[in-house]
């Protein structure tokens, strides 16, 4: 039926392997193509001050209307450069930029972390090697003393971020107003007796989204630092020293207040059961008073809300005293340049021109924080200016996290905050785990 | 004694004869010359990565710089580690959930749309429809119907049925959120369940059933024996398939809890991925997924075992 000895099926194998070979060949070359075209545009395209060069940006969607403006301005003043930018939300990035760091694949600049606790902060990644030193560069030296570490490791600076975010509530007015608060509140006690009254009048005075991890961490982030931090300043490096530890410190008032809260019934009916999103629509809608959130996360909290002038901004009043009163403020994710990639000079003059003061206005107007370098109060937006005082007298602790020593913390800090609600664990428990995940390499 | 061990080792010299030259004719064979290309690049592609990926289950590589061979220091944390622990537990019971519930259902609705109904055929594409979309965009429906408020999903419609008393915290309880998570999967899969359960049951002669129901057979009897005996093969199928499925989850409870609250929902694959991903413990991560492996392969093989064994014909 079928012999491979013929002439005719020889020449058709031929003639097959041919096409093969072929097709493989065509398959190779369209696949080299796309890199071809990239490198070819990278290096010969166009005019401008010096070769073409393309650098590849990734960071996250959040900072997309941040950048966009940035990238345009950059390239009037290097015509030379484009920048190829892309985004995509925050856990996504953390996965796909460590696993291409770890095979040098990385982006010429990326979004990189401040502080530790996370696999993709800068102390983490800094003692490999694969993000670049910009010590050098002038901005560097503009930095708030109090800031620059978080920037860094082992005193050289590794990445650029354009200002810090508080974390405070974000309240409708409306809501306020309804109940007959005619003033927010400036101490612990007139916040517990404000959302008293607010339940009292049928609404959710906090509505908490625990149900989306890392939403779990502000309401402790708010309290801490008027609490476990105004009995030691000094605890975040204490820790680190193994001075001090969770349970060996002021952090169970922390979570003593925390818990008060949800058992007073301060908060929406089952935080752990409730997303982010859905906190932004019972803000939005005047079912809820307050959400204790990071101010650069505003913008969807102003779309969900009828009028956007309902909603307002005040520090979380965790002290007993307003004098004594500090907040937590945190130094925005950033970018920082490969140390391996082939452009990382003009990777470099790209963040040199990113640190003079109307870039990181720019940049920090967009994302809701105050610049690191160059801050102009006449220039702060009305939903920061309660914050402003505390920033400038430097009344703020940095996010907890970014102090802590590895990226095993914060995730067990999510899930015991959960259980916590969940009536799972205890405050001692928790403070116990705490401890366990902070031991770990 | 020894006139016996010598003809033994004959007759196996004499047997062993064949069979090399069997082999060596195989080795020769175009045959295997023609598979030679293809068996290379699945070694090249699935095999030497895999294996290579198996290494690093007994390192400390965090995925980035080198990595140290720990031996099984990864193994014993995942079984001395509660969190590690209890995601194996998670899984085995969502698992066991979701083999039962969905096997169960998926062969009731196959029972009732395999009957003279008018609505038969759109109730088949209706039930199945659920298995062609995607894990996530289920996933994203039932978190909004699993809201905790009286007023909102499922509660709401729990609360319009009179059945207020059944309305639950669904995601935001650690003791229901793992079984409403088998809910959605249940939801989605019994469909698919349902139409390998149709095809098996269309294939059983009408006579087999009209014959016993002549000799007296009730419903149930005729469910029982001649049924059920005959649809063996699509149950070896539907609960391996479904078995393995609720071995790997993954999706749903990463888009509806990601493993939450506390670790309630955490499975061995969400724990893989936060372990590589998100605390940057590829070695840990790894040596977790090759327990997950052996475990999917092992109980699938036990599984397909003792179910054929089951099967019958007529």
């Amino acid at each position: 039926m079928f012999s491979w000895s013929t002439h005719a099926g020889a020449r058709a194998r031929r003639v097959g392997a041919a096409f093969l070979v072929a097709a493989i060949a065509a398959l190779l070359a369209a696949c080299g193509s796309g890199t071809q075209d990239k490198s070819d545009n990278g290096s010969s395209n166009g005019g401008g001050g010096g070769p073409k060069v393309t650098l590849t940006l990734k960071s996250i969607t959040d900072a997309k209307v941040a950048w966009e403006p940035l990238i345009a301005a950059y390239k009037r003043v290097a015509p030379n450069v484009t920048i190829d930018a892309s985004y995509a939300p925050t856990d996504q990035l953390q996965t796909a930029l460590r696993a291409q760091l770890g095979t040098g694949n990385a982006p010429d600049l990326f979004v990189d972390w401040p502080g530790n606790g996370s696999a993709m902060s800068v102390q983490q990644l800094a003692p490999s090697g694969l993000i670049a030193d910009i010590s050098d560069q002038g901005w560097t030296k503009q930095v708030p003393d109090g800031v620059k570490p978080l920037l860094g490791a082992n005193g050289k600076t590794y990445m650029w971020s354009p200002g810090a975010t508080p974390i405070g509530i974000i309240y409708n007015k409306q809501v306020f107003k309804q109940v007959g608060i005619a003033e927010e509140p400036k101490t612990w006690s007139e916040l517990l007796a404000d959302a008293q009254k607010i339940k009292a009048a049928g609404k959710i005075p906090f509505a908490v989204g625990n149900q989306t991890p890392w939403v779990t961490q502000l309401l402790p982030y708010a309290i801490a630092p008027s609490t476990a931090f105004a009995v030691d300043p000094n605890l975040a490096q204490d820790m680190l020293d193994g001075e001090k530890s969770f349970t060996n410190s002021d952090w169970h008032t922390v979570y003593d207040r925390y818990i008060e809260l949800y058992k007073r019934g301060l908060f929406n009916k089952s935080p752990n059961g409730t997303t982010y999103e859905q906190t932004q629509q019972l803000l939005g809608s005047g079912k809820a008073a307050m959400v204790v959130q990071v101010i650069a996360a505003m913008p969807p909290f102003l779309s969900a809300a009828k009028n956007k002038d309902d909603i307002g901004t005040f520090p979380f009043p965790a002290a007993d005293s307003a004098d004594a009163l500090k907040i937590p403020a945190g130094v925005d994710a950033g970018i920082a340049a490969s140390a391996k990639g082939k452009h990382l000079a003009e990777a470099k003059k790209f963040i040199e021109w990113l640190g003079r003061p109307e870039n990181m206005a720019s940049f920090s107007k967009a994302t809701y924080s105050i610049p690191l370098v160059g801050a102009d109060p006449a220039k702060t937006d009305p939903l920061l200016k309660p914050f402003a005082p505390f920033m400038a007298s430097n009344k703020t602790v940095p996010f907890m996290d970014q102090q802590w020593p590895n990226a095993k913390v914060q995730p067990a800090h999510f899930a015991g905050v959960q259980d916590l609600v969940a009536g799972k664990t205890d405050v001692g428990a928790l403070l116990k785990k705490l401890d366990e995940a902070y031991q770990q390499k | 004694m020894e006139t016996t061990h010598a003809r033994t080792e004959l007759i196996g010299k004499a047997a062993a004869r064949p069979a090399r030259r069997r082999r060596a004719r195989q080795v020769g064979s175009p045959v295997l010359w023609f598979a030679a290309p293809a068996m290379a690049i699945y070694a090249l592609i699935v095999l030497y990565p895999s294996l290579a990926g198996a290494y690093y289950a007994f390192t400390d590589w965090s995925g980035i710089g080198s990595a140290k061979w720990i031996g099984l220091e990864n193994f014993k944390t995942l079984f001395r580690d509660e969190q590690s622990f209890g995601s194996l537990v998670n899984t085995l019971k969502l698992t066991a959930f979701i083999v039962v519930v969905q096997n169960a259902i998926g062969l009731a609705l196959a029972l009732a749309v395999h009957t003279r109904i008018k609505s038969r055929n759109v109730l088949r594409v209706l039930f199945f429809a659920p298995a062609v979309l995607s894990p996530v965009v289920i996933a994203f429906l039932w978190k909004y119907m699993l809201n905790p408020e009286p007023d909102a999903g499922l509660n709401a419609m729990l609360g319009f049925l009179g059945l207020g008393f059944l309305q639950q915290n669904w995601l935001g309880d650690p003791s229901v959120a793992l079984w409403a998570i088998g809910l959605t999967v249940v939801w989605q899969f019994a469909g698919f369940s349902m139409v390998i359960f149709l095809a098996a049951l269309q294939g059983i002669p009408r006579e087999l059933e009209e014959a016993a129901a002549i000799d007296g057979a009730g419903r149930f009897q005729r469910l029982h024996r001649i049924v059920l005996p005959l649809i063996a093969p699509a149950m070896t199928i539907n609960l391996t398939l479904s078995t393995i499925g609720g071995l790997k989850l993954f999706d749903q409870v990463f888009a509806i809890t990601n493993g939450g609250p506390g670790y309630s929902t955490e499975t061995l694959s969400t724990l893989i991925y936060k372990q590589a991903f998100v605390f940057g413990a590829y070695g840990y991560s790894t040596a977790v997924a090759l327990v997950l492996t052996l475990l999917v392969a092992g109980l699938a093989l036990l599984q397909v075992r003792y179910l054929q064994g089951r099967e019958v014909t007529y």
